[in-house]
């Protein structure tokens, strides 16, 4: 699970790259005034799930930076919700691969995924001390509770699509 | 240096984890410096296996059950780390645009000896030396996303150069390369052996890998050897169905197999056209892509009937145009037409009920989780009723041939083979029962015989208007097609009959594409008139000539020949 | 969209920079600026900033649709922040505020604190925006993995980060090709009706080729790396880094701006300043 080799890097890659080119789906959410679902989240969770923690962590660390970079809002400018993308990434990884074995894979890849997003994204937190809310009832209800609503959709829903693609082919294979 | 022959394979059989029987077979080889082995056979029947055998990846990437040993000078690959193996074993494999990993020529080439830990004068100077020795000088500082699919198998050919190995395996090198652009990467091989490096060489086009002179050939069938040996004997041997043969071979063992009594061809009539408005018109478009003008003012007219080939070198925007023809992207100035009326306005889903567009690489559009709701997915989509689900994809598959797989319906369509998932793309495409078909690509990737069952099972298919077909398998136009569009830098620079457009010889060559043996045959012995024949029905031709004067000379008597 | 990297800035002044310059002025900068409240400070640090942004010569023309996504979103970030708290912002108590007015309804108080807080965050943010696009811009591709490199990434991650942008461009092909293959089949994900829930799931027909078939072609690239022994030892990189003298200066400047600031917001100097002119005369 920790050993880093060039199917580790491979995969991190790809996925970050795939983040940053899905980036442009948005759907936003009626009814609601900044929840809007980012189907690339997806990425980030399945590749935990698919291929590990570091995997994971890489996808959404790196994935979201470059996508914020691509929109043009910058690398840096929002580090700290790149880092709890990937967080949410790791921990999901984590989660799949250590947390519960043999059990339904979708239903585990599910699982997992929320788990990520609720835990990962309490980095988002940070906004606070950087000064982007200005307290904790504006980081709560508008950077925690939209992200983790929306992105606990798409997790829910898609990784699972992703996981059930894939699980046959990765039988196929068999590397 | 180390004892022995530089490659040495004895009784290797190889198992992969997943799978039930082995990829390779007992197979035994011994290769020296300097010399050059061919390796052909039918899909599936273990090269790849053996190139991953040579280079190492068997054992130390690919876990499985291996049995026999692979020496590389002396030394047993399962006792080297890839790191060391890398040192004697460069590889080249199929697709340029996965195995390239720099973003610049510059950090491609470099990529090796990073990993290996050189110093950075040291690369300096030898990707200098490798520019050279490939003929890459030109693409110095280039982005590699932005380079033609065969500068990028340059550059990767050139990637494998930098830690000089003395070794080389290469695996379908040539599978998208224009004609021109093959010839020179198979020189830059020959050079290598000529200057006493080994090269290993996978190769469906057998004619054009023979320019390579190679040694020796081995021919595995069903994951056996079924031929190793010189060159001359695997000729004699060969099945020209499954292997792609110079001419001059097929016309020998026509004639060998010859008893005097084969039917008669019939060959086609050069097909001449109607007078009915164009189903797809060109006029001057122009398409921009990113800062770049792919097509720069096309004029073309294909017609509802018939077969239309389009040829050119890699880049010169045959995609594209097509692509333009189907609304997908809209041409910055021109038009294009359809039927008489103005494409502009109709949407690409009314578009795809007149042409049934099948994709080079037919994994892009699939993604159900079995082929029955992949083939559902555009029927319903577009509004049709189908009430029996079951029935409909079955009489879609029977069309391709899929209908014989065994639990086919229910198969995800990724675990198809490639074959088989082009020939889900064409039922897919065909579920519209489009009049016309556009294949872009339809025999890049597949085995000879593969590849021309496939364009059979096409021109078999009824209720079939026209096709077009996008190719750089120059045989595979002239003796397909009724009609031959040359494209280069956008523009249509050759459109004809193929008798036509290969008679200015040097705008051919212009474009990138060679004269093949069956080509040259085609023009000395095809019966006046009468379209390209394809490699066998021309061989008989020629033998039907041969005997008919020979019964006249002899006054009617039938003689055996010698 | 395009995502390709664009290297427009080729040949400026800040492309013949050191690409770790970029990185790190980068990261000292937007520490620096998320302590600064105050507008004596901020101003001539945007306009520092600003100068290093043209100092790359991106032509306006390229970016304009980056910069209207920036200024929609910063205007978002605004609006919440003020509109939610009630107007008490940064520590400031409704009493000590210098209202306008009231919003209708809401009641919220439009203050000259709000005024300035809104100033900021718009400098702030345009700021560091500004720093960021030198590094889509002005960094030729090539340089990506050397420079994470010489940051003391280790190079494993280093070599990801270089071949995400590597992958960047095929994959954004992959997704047209795919998108051109699914409309052909009566699929248009923009036209796609139903609820959100609905769109997501009617994005497998994207997201699952593109997806499955950069995994499945990754097997080539696995391979191709490990027959070139990636991760087997010591690795070095082609492209060598020295910082010049300009470089130095030029990295000392940001390096001091973020100690400076960092010393000034200890003690209290950086919170939010409201300029007198905006302060409204009673009576
Ligand atoms: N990683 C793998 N795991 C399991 N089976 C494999 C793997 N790779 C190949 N095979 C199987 O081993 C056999 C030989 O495959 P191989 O790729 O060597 O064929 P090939 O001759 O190169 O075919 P092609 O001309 O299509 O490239 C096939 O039946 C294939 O399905
Ligand atoms: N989305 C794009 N953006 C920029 N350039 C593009 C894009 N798509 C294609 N091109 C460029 O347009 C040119 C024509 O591409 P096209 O795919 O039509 O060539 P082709 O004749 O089909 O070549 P091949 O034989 O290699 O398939 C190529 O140089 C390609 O790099
Ligand atoms: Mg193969
Ligand atoms: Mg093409």
């Amino acid at each position: 699970m920790w050993d880093v080799s060039s199917r580790t890097i491979v995969y991190a890659a790809i996925g970050a790259a795939l983040y940053g080119v899905t980036a442009q789906f948005q759907i936003a959410l009626p009814g609601t005034a900044n929840v809007s679902l980012r189907p690339s989240f997806a990425l980030v969770t399945f590749f935990g799930v698919a291929f590990g923690p570091i995997v994971g962590l890489f996808v959404g660390l790196v994935g979201n930076a470059i996508a914020d970079q691509i929109s043009g809002w910058g690398l840096l400018t929002s580090w700290n919700w790149s880092l709890a993308n990937g967080l949410a990434g790791f921990i999901a990884g984590w989660w799949a691969m250590s947390m519960m074995q043999g059990q339904n894979k979708l239903v585990n890849a599910a699982v997992a995924s929320a788990i990520g997003v609720v835990i990962g994204f309490l980095f988002v937190f940070t906004d606070i001390w950087l000064g982007t809310a200005e307290n904790f009832g504006v980081a709560m209800s508008d950077n925690y509770i939209p992200v983790v609503v929306g992105d606990l959709i798409v997790a829910v829903i898609l990784t699972p699509i992703l996981v059930a693609a894939w699980e046959p082919i990765r039988e196929s294979m068999g590397r | 240096m180390a004892a022995g022959p530089l490659l040495e394979i004895d009784s290797l059989t190889f198992r992969y984890r997943r799978a039930t029987e082995p990829a390779i077979r007992d197979l035994s080889l011994t290769m020296e410096r300097g010399e050059v082995l061919l390796v052909a056979g039918p899909s599936g029947c273990g090269k790849s296996t053996l190139i991953r055998a040579i280079n190492g990846l068997i054992p130390h990437a690919y876990p499985g059950e291996m049995a026999g040993v692979v020496r590389l000078a002396g030394r047993p690959t399962t006792e080297l780390r890839l790191r060391e193996i890398s040192l004697t074993v460069g590889t080249l494999l199929q697709d340029p645009a996965k195995q390239i990993v720099g973003s610049t020529v510059e950090s491609e080439l470099a990529f090796g000896p990073e990993n290996l830990g050189w110093d950075a004068a040291a690369m300096r100077a030898r990707i200098a030396e490798v520019s050279d020795e490939a003929g890459i000088g030109g693409l110095a500082g280039r982005e590699t996303y932005a380079l033609s699919g065969g500068e990028r198998q340059l550059l990767a050919m050139a990637g494998a150069l930098m830690l000089q190995p003395s070794l080389y395996v290469v695996d379908e090198p040539l599978a998208n390369l224009d004609p021109l652009t093959a010839d020179h990467l198979l020189d830059v091989l020959r050079q290598l052996a000529d200057a006493g490096h080994a090269v290993v060489i996978v190769e469906h086009r057998v004619e054009e890998a023979l320019q390579l002179r190679p040694d020796r050939v081995l021919y595995l069938e069903e994951s056996r050897v079924q031929y190793l040996g010189p060159v001359d004997g695997f000729l004699r041997v060969a099945d020209p169905e499954s292997v792609k043969l110079p001419f001059e071979v097929t016309l020998e063992r026509e004639r060998a197999r010859d008893q005097g009594a084969v039917k008669q061809v019939v060959p086609r009539r050069e097909h001449t056209e109607l007078d009915v408005p164009a189903r797809l018109a060109f006029r001057n478009v122009h398409v921009s892509l990113g800062d770049r003008e792919v097509l720069r003012g096309l004029d073309a007219s294909l017609a509802p009937r018939g077969v239309v080939a389009v040829l050119g070198p890699n880049g010169s925007g045959k995609t594209t145009m097509f692509r333009a023809g189907m609304g997908l992207i809209r041409p910055t100035s021109g038009a294009v037409e359809v039927d008489g009326n103005p494409a502009q306005g109709r949407s690409v889903a009314e578009l795809a009920r007149v042409f049934g567009y099948v994709f080079q690489s037919p994994s892009q559009m699939l993604f159900s989780r079995t082929v029955r709701d992949e083939l559902l997915f555009g029927p319903r989509n577009l509004g049709h009723r189908v009430d029996d689900a079951d029935g409909f994809a079955m009489a879609t598959l029977r069309r391709t041939s899929l209908d014989g797989l065994e639990g086919i319906l229910t198969r995800p369509p990724m675990t198809l083979s490639f074959g088989q998932q082009k020939r889900l793309a064409l039922a897919i495409a065909l579920a519209l029962e489009p009049p016309t078909l556009i294949l872009d690509e339809p025999s890049a990737g597949q085995d000879h015989r593969t590849a021309n069952r496939f364009m059979d099972e096409v021109r078999g298919i009824s209720g079939l208007e026209s096709t077009y077909l996008i190719t750089h398998d120059v045989d595979l136009a002239l003796t397909r097609a009724d009609r031959i569009l040359v494209i280069r830098d956008g523009r249509v620079v050759g459109d004809g009959t193929p008798a036509e457009v290969i008679r200015d010889e040097e705008e051919w060559r212009a474009c990138n594409l060679h004269q093949t043996s069956l080509m040259r045959a085609n023009m000395a012995w095809r019966p006046a008139g009468h379209a390209f024949l394809d490699a066998a029905s021309l061989a008989r031709a020629i033998l039907a000539q041969e005997r008919a004067a020979t019964r006249e000379m002899e006054g009617g008597s039938t003689i055996d020949r010698a | 969209m395009n995502v390709a990297p664009r290297y427009l800035g080729r040949g400026s002044w800040l492309a013949r920079r050191d690409p770790r310059v970029l990185i790190l002025a980068l990261a000292a900068y937007v520490l620096a600026a998320v302590q600064v409240w105050d507008l004596r400070l901020l101003t001539p640090m945007a306009v520092a900033a600003l100068l290093y942004y043209r100092s790359a010569q991106i032509p306006w023309r390229a970016v304009r649709a980056n910069w209207a996504y920036i200024a929609f979103f910063i205007g978002f970030i605004i609006l919440v922040n003020t509109v939610l708290t009630g107007g008490e912002l940064r520590g400031f108590k409704e009493a000590d505020l210098h209202i306008y007015f009231r919003l209708p309804l809401l009641s919220t108080p439009i203050s000259a604190e709000m005024v300035t807080y809104a100033t900021v965050q718009l400098l702030r943010f345009g700021s560091m925006a500004a720093m960021g696009f030198p590094i889509a811009f002005a960094m030729a591709p090539g340089d990506i993995g050397p420079t994470f490199a010489r940051l003391r990434v280790p190079y494993k991650f280093a070599y990801a980060i270089d071949l995400t942008f590597r992958f960047l461009p095929s994959l954004a092909t992959d997704m047209q090709t795919t998108m051109d293959a699914q409309r052909i089949r009566g699929y248009e994900w923009d036209r796609v009706k139903g609820g959100p829930v609905g769109r997501l799931r009617k994005l497998g027909p994207l997201l699952v080729p593109v997806t499955i078939n950069a995994i499945v072609g990754a097997e080539d690239t696995i391979d191709a790396m490990d027959l070139r022994g990636f991760g087997t030892g010591r690795r070095t990189w082609l492209r060598q880094l020295a910082y010049g003298r300009v470089d130095l200066l030029l990295l000392g400047a940001y390096v001091l701006l973020l100690l400076v600031i960092t010393a000034l917001s200890l003690t209290g100097h950086t919170r939010l300043w409201v300029p007198d002119v905006l302060i409204p005369r009673p009576g």
